[in-house]
């Protein structure tokens, strides 16, 4: 069974009397330990297609079952909960809570879960020793170059244990070095642990990097 | 633990715009206080105000006696109430435990040729018990004392004597009238009450039996009773009544309870006291007024951490939560602190006033769930409209 079964997806804006269609027809199976990158050019709807499978956003017409289940019509509060244990994030510019530490912030997931304190205080630590910022615990975000806050960053969407891990742009702040070693990151979670990736960008040398790329143009698969 | 959580965050973000916080506090703070120093202050005026009463005890009932048309007051000392008929009231119900009547003289004194300013009050034996006079010296008018020329003097009444001359005030003479007086008592300061007409540090007190002979208008118009405790006021007034108007025809009785006195004065305050809370709760209106300008600024500068907590899987009820928390903490903070100063301003209008400062519980209290309403109140909205943010959007403002 695939982890992520896209039939048919279309989103549409209405904007003032005109209607923008932003995905056409989608249609998209991802297997379990997939690395899977989604590149075209800005406006081909890779964002949108990236919110609709991260439960971000709802799709307009057509179906999306996550793990054989139909979640593109559930209830928001189904959604946030479906977020918060399916799924990992991981943003272009990090998106940590400036006002908490790394530990903080990686255990945030977990504290939406009514996980106990202790419990979520030993996953977090696992995980940031994972992606090697066990020595920066106490820091607070701006503290950290930018490599160092993505890996918190993926740390925070590793630490729930998700089926799919989203990551928009992720090397889209760094520079080359920088962003090479995050890849590798996740390039390692995929193969050792098994992780299912989704990776949106427009980096070629990103995509180069993953099992499968798709690319979108006018909200269309146009290659698979 | 998930509101324990919210508490430590919503601390956190307090903490992290300090001054706005402190601001926002300060509103919560002023209207708070306000609050709780004007109810205060209208408690402690009515606690002052009745303290007079519940000092002689709330079982008293006067009455005064007068005629009950303008054309019958020619004066016939027949139709008058005799000193017998009053005293027999103790008899007419066992629910009156005492009785003193006295009788008011409109007559001049002097000590030695000096005028003293005091007025003259007839009274018996009773009448230091009922109205709580305690003597500093000397002896009380006594049953005994009849018809003969004895005076007991309030504590004015004595320092004017002392004044004019060196020795003890006891066995001197006060000339009343015409008539001389001697002094056998003198009477302690006397907390003043407005439920006797007549002020006792200012009178001059002689028999009621002498007060009667001297002057052809002087009569008993005045008496207190004393009731037990559990005495039905109106039904006593009713057997006054007919006893009074079997005895004397014509008079009409004007009754006054402490109870009723006092029941009225406390409705009185009660009322100003609301009133006083009102104008306080403006001030913790605008103050809360304050807190949802504080919010909605809050809401539209952390759009971002809001777009990523809801990423992480935050329910709307969540951010709701976190704000709310945010928002009742800063008014609770700031009630905290405004009920501290608001007894300190009760304390101090206490002091000013020389009025004795009692701590009530219901101030504070009030000032408490009002803040808390307050916050709630005025959280609702701005951590409602956090709560509805589109997570995308969110995410994407800056």
């Amino acid at each position: 069974m695939s982890i992520i079964d896209l039939q048919n997806i279309t989103k549409s804006y209405r904007t003032g009397f005109s209607e923008f269609c932003a995905l056409k027809g989608i249609n998209l199976q991802l297997e379990r330990r997939d690395m899977l990158a989604i590149i075209g050019s800005s406006g081909s709807g890779k964002s949108t297609l990236m919110n609709i499978m991260g439960l971000l956003d709802y799709c307009s017409t057509g179906n999306y079952f996550l793990l054989g289940e139909d979640v593109s019509r559930l209830a928001e509060k189904k959604l946030a909960v479906t977020r918060n244990k399916k799924m990992g994030f991981v943003f272009q510019s990090f998106f940590l809570l400036p006002r908490l530490n790394v530990l903080q912030n990686v255990m945030l997931p977990l504290f939406y879960r009514e996980e106990s304190l202790t419990l979520s205080h030993q996953k977090a630590l696992e995980i940031l020793k994972k992606v090697g910022m066990e020595k920066f615990i106490d820091h607070k975000p701006n503290q950290l170059s930018g490599g160092q806050q993505q890996r918190v960053a993926i740390a925070r969407a590793l630490v729930g244990d998700p089926e799919v891990i989203f990551a928009d742009e992720p090397t889209g702040s760094l520079d080359s070095k920088t962003g090479r070693e995050i890849m590798d990151l996740f390039l390692k979670l995929n193969h050792d642990e098994g992780r299912t990736i989704v990776v949106v960008t427009h980096d070629k040398e990103v995509s180069h990097l993953c099992k499968r790329v798709i690319t979108l143009k006018d909200g269309l698969i146009v290659c698979d | 633990m998930r509101l324990i959580n919210h508490i430590r965050e919503g601390w956190f973000n307090l903490l992290s715009s300090k001054l706005r916080s402190i601001l926002a506090l300060l509103g919560i703070l002023v209207g708070t206080a306000s609050v709780v120093a004007m109810v205060s202050a209208g408690k402690l005026a009515t606690n002052e105000a009745l303290k007079q009463f519940k000092t002689l005890g709330t079982d008293l009932l006067a009455f005064s006696v007068n005629d009950a048309s303008e054309q019958d007051s020619i004066v016939s000392k027949i139709n008058n109430l005799t000193l017998p008929d009053a005293l027999n009231l103790k008899k007419i119900n066992k629910m009156i435990i005492n009785v003193a009547p006295y009788a008011q003289l409109y007559y001049s004194t002097q000590f030695n040729g000096h005028p003293l300013n005091g007025s003259v009050l007839g009274v018996t034996e009773d009448f230091a018990d009922i109205v709580h006079i305690r003597l500093a010296s000397g002896r009380f008018i006594s049953i005994m004392d009849g018809y003969e020329f004895f005076c007991v003097i309030g504590d004015k009444v004595n320092e004017q004597i002392k004044k004019l001359t060196l020795s003890d005030a006891i066995g001197q003479h006060i000339q009343i009238g015409k008539n001389i007086f001697t002094i056998v008592g003198v009477a302690n300061p006397w907390p003043e009450n407005s439920f006797v007409y007549a002020d006792i540090n200012y009178s001059v007190m002689i028999p009621i039996l002498a007060s009667i002979s001297l002057s052809q208008y002087a009569s008993i118009s005045n008496i207190i009773l004393r009731l037990d405790p559990k005495a039905d006021i109106e039904l006593i007034q009713k057997n006054i009544t007919n006893y009074i108007n079997q005895k004397v025809q014509n008079k009409r009785l004007f009754f006054r309870s402490a109870k009723e006195l006092i029941a009225r004065m406390s409705k009185q305050s009660q009322i100003l006291t609301i009133f006083l809370g009102l104008i306080g709760s403006i001030s913790l209106l605008v103050g809360g007024i304050g807190v949802m300008n504080i919010m909605l600024v809050s809401v539209v500068e952390r759009r971002r951490e809001i777009g990523i907590r809801l990423a992480v899987g935050a329910k709307r009820s969540d951010i709701w939560a976190l704000f709310l928390v945010e928002a009742v903490m800063l008014s609770l903070l700031g009630g905290t602190l405004g009920i501290t100063v608001g007894i300190f301003i009760g304390y101090v209008m206490a002091l000013f006033s020389h009025w004795e400062f009692t701590l009530f519980l219901m101030p504070p209290l009030l000032g408490f769930t009002v803040s808390v309403a307050v916050g709630v109140f005025f959280g609702y909205y701005p951590a409602y409209k956090a709560s509805q943010l589109d997570p995308i959007e969110a995410l994407r403002s800056e």
